[in-house]
């Protein structure tokens, strides 16, 4: 991007930026300008930048943060469209056990009508599936969430629903919360608003 | 309840695939076996391992003719014919047998004051050429123990010509071996008293062999002329199945014994057919080996989008290729324990026809350790190759 791109921006052309474990964050900026990017390589998916990410704890491969310190909602999902919803949520529980069978049904019996969760996620639509993948972002522990433009395909109405079932489990475990969208959003109490 | 990864994964696998490889390997395996163990039944009574007399040697004799009965010199060979032996492309070594020049007389105590005594002749051959352990072939000037070996058709004549038509026992070339008995050595007027036993036998050399070390001194303190004359020599072959061998000593008048000659030939046939069956069937292993390696790759290259989202939401590599691994190594277990039990029928089967020809000692230890060494090798193989598939694949 040119210098002229990023002039008004928060992180680009600042030396350092830090996210602290319980405030909430919010990234704003418009499309290609980075937010994808810039959560990849806070969760080690992408690691094709300069200069270095410090977690405040020695960590020789960001992929040991995946199982209890770093969750991460992806702007694809990157669900399994063969699998139903309470599977796909399921499947990623099974790493860590972290919520029972009944709390990931109540999660996602909050976001979605009650006979989707045993439906494959193929037939899901778009706002349906990326609800499962933030309901699946919940079920393990973290420090700090990561959800990548989580509202795009969501009405106002099941957004706040969503925001507050986020809200709720970030409060719980004490965690850190970095949003990013294209225009801001009020969902959540920010603690802090970066352009990026 | 099923881990829905499995679920997931178990989608990835084509069982015409798995199928193709487990059938493959069970044949190749199998074979495989057969070839290890058929080798270690047969290959001792090929190489005869009860002769005392190193493979790959004959011994070679001037055939004795009417003239040559009253001429006797020409029964001897000189230095000149030794040299040109020597110099042929197939000979590896030519040694002189060592003859005794004093008298030997054996005798054996019956008990009840009963002495049985026969007069014996020696011959020597170097030591090498003989199988015997090394503590029973010792001699040295301060032992009264004489070592010695006779010839299997000695006891054969007693067993199935002498003992038969007499009624009396057979010996085995064991109690044979433990009997002892006395040597009288007489010569220059000096004369000395050995126990002896007989440490081994042989089928090629029809001779009574003593160590050589012994035969030299004895010769030496008790022997009446020095000759160094000698009529038999033993030949050693690079390869006794070498076809110019027949027709080079057949051409010079000489007499071999053949039945070594045609043993090696019957061993090196037998031995090429076993290695030919043992490579075809080690073409088939790779051949399947590298195909279910292709099939994995393949479910890898396919899947590439299901081990990335598996590893973005926190499954790591060895997580991700643990099913591969279990599904791979138990097919292959159980293709090699199916392969070991079908070996163990097959030879059941063989074994029947062949005891009729000569008997089978070895046990089953070819089959089970080259099974246990395949497994092993297999199991290392594909979890390794699994394990760095999918790590290459979703963490480059």
């Amino acid at each position: 991007m040119s210098e002229s791109e990023v002039a008004g921006s928060d992180i680009y052309l600042h030396t350092s930026v830090s996210f602290e474990k319980g405030k909430k964050y919010m990234v704003c900026a418009k499309s290609g300008h980075g937010k994808t990017s810039l959560l990849n390589f806070i969760y080690g998916c992408n690691r094709a930048f300069d200069g270095t990410i410090d977690y405040g704890m020695p960590v020789s491969d960001p992929f040991q943060l995946r199982h209890d310190k770093l969750s991460y909602l992806f702007q694809d999902l990157c669900l399994f469209s063969e699998l139903t919803a309470l599977e796909n949520v399921r499947l990623k529980n099974n790493l860590t056990h972290f919520k029972s069978e009944a709390e990931m049904e109540a999660l996602l019996a909050a976001v979605l009508p009650a006979e989707k969760k045993d439906q494959p996620v193929r037939t899901l639509s778009l706002g349906q599936r990326q609800r499962v993948a933030a309901v699946r972002a919940l079920c393990q522990p973290f420090e700090f969430l990561l959800l990548d433009e989580p509202f795009s395909h969501i009405d106002r109405q099941n957004a706040q629903t969503l925001a507050d079932l986020v809200c709720h489990e970030v409060d719980a475990q004490g965690a850190g919360l970095v949003v990013t969208a294209l225009d801001a959003i009020d969902y959540f109490h920010f603690d802090t608003i970066w352009n990026l | 309840m099923e881990p829905v990864i499995r679920k997931l994964q178990r989608k990835t696998l084509v069982p015409a695939q798995i199928i193709g490889y487990a059938l493959t390997i069970l044949v190749g395996v199998t074979i495989v076996l057969l070839t290890f163990q058929l080798y270690a039944d047969i290959k001792p009574a090929l190489t005869s391992q009860t002769d005392v007399f190193k493979a790959h040697t004959v011994t070679v004799s001037k055939n004795v003719t009417l003239f040559k009965t009253a001429n006797k010199e020409g029964v001897y060979f000189d230095q000149r014919e030794l040299d040109r032996m020597q110099q042929q492309e197939f000979v590896k070594k030519v040694s002189k047998f060592t003859s005794s020049s004093f008298n030997v007389s054996a005798s054996i105590n019956l008990g009840n004051g009963h002495r049985m005594s026969t007069d014996l002749f020696f011959e020597s051959v170097p030591d090498e050429y003989l199988d015997v352990q090394s503590d029973a072939w010792k001699w040295d000037s301060n032992s009264d123990f004489l070592p010695i070996v006779i010839p299997e058709d000695y006891l054969s004549l007693y067993n199935f010509g002498f003992a038969e038509s007499q009624s009396l026992p057979v010996i085995s070339q064991n109690t044979l071996s433990q009997v002892s008995f006395n040597i009288l050595i007489e010569g220059n007027g000096r004369q000395r008293m050995f126990t002896s036993r007989i440490v081994g036998f042989s089928g090629k050399i029809n001779s009574i062999l003593v160590p050589e070390d012994f035969l030299m001194w004895a010769n030496r303190k008790y022997g009446t002329a020095s000759n160094d004359r000698c009529s038999r020599l033993l030949v050693e072959f690079t390869d006794a199945s070498d076809e110019r061998i027949p027709a080079y000593f057949e051409g010079s008048g000489l007499n071999i014994n053949k039945t070594e000659l045609e043993t090696s030939k019957m061993v090196f046939v037998f031995r090429f057919a076993l290695l030919f069956v043992f490579a075809i069937a080690a073409i088939i292993i790779v051949l399947s080996v590298a195909f279910i390696v292709m099939s994995l790759n393949l479910i890898v290259q396919k899947n590439r989008e299901l081990f990335v989202n598996l590893y973005n939401i926190g499954y790591s590599p060895n997580q991700i290729a643990r099913f591969y691994q279990r599904v791979v190594s138990a097919i292959t277990v159980v293709d090699l324990l199916l392969s070991t039990v079908v070996a163990l029928w097959i030879r059941k089967l063989y074994v029947v026809r062949l005891e009729s020809l000569f008997t089978i000692e070895g046990g089953l230890l070819p089959i089970f350790f080259t099974a246990l060494i395949l497994c092993v090798l297999l199991l290392l193989v594909y979890n390794y190759l699994i394990r760095r598939m999918i790590r290459t694949t979703v963490a480059p």
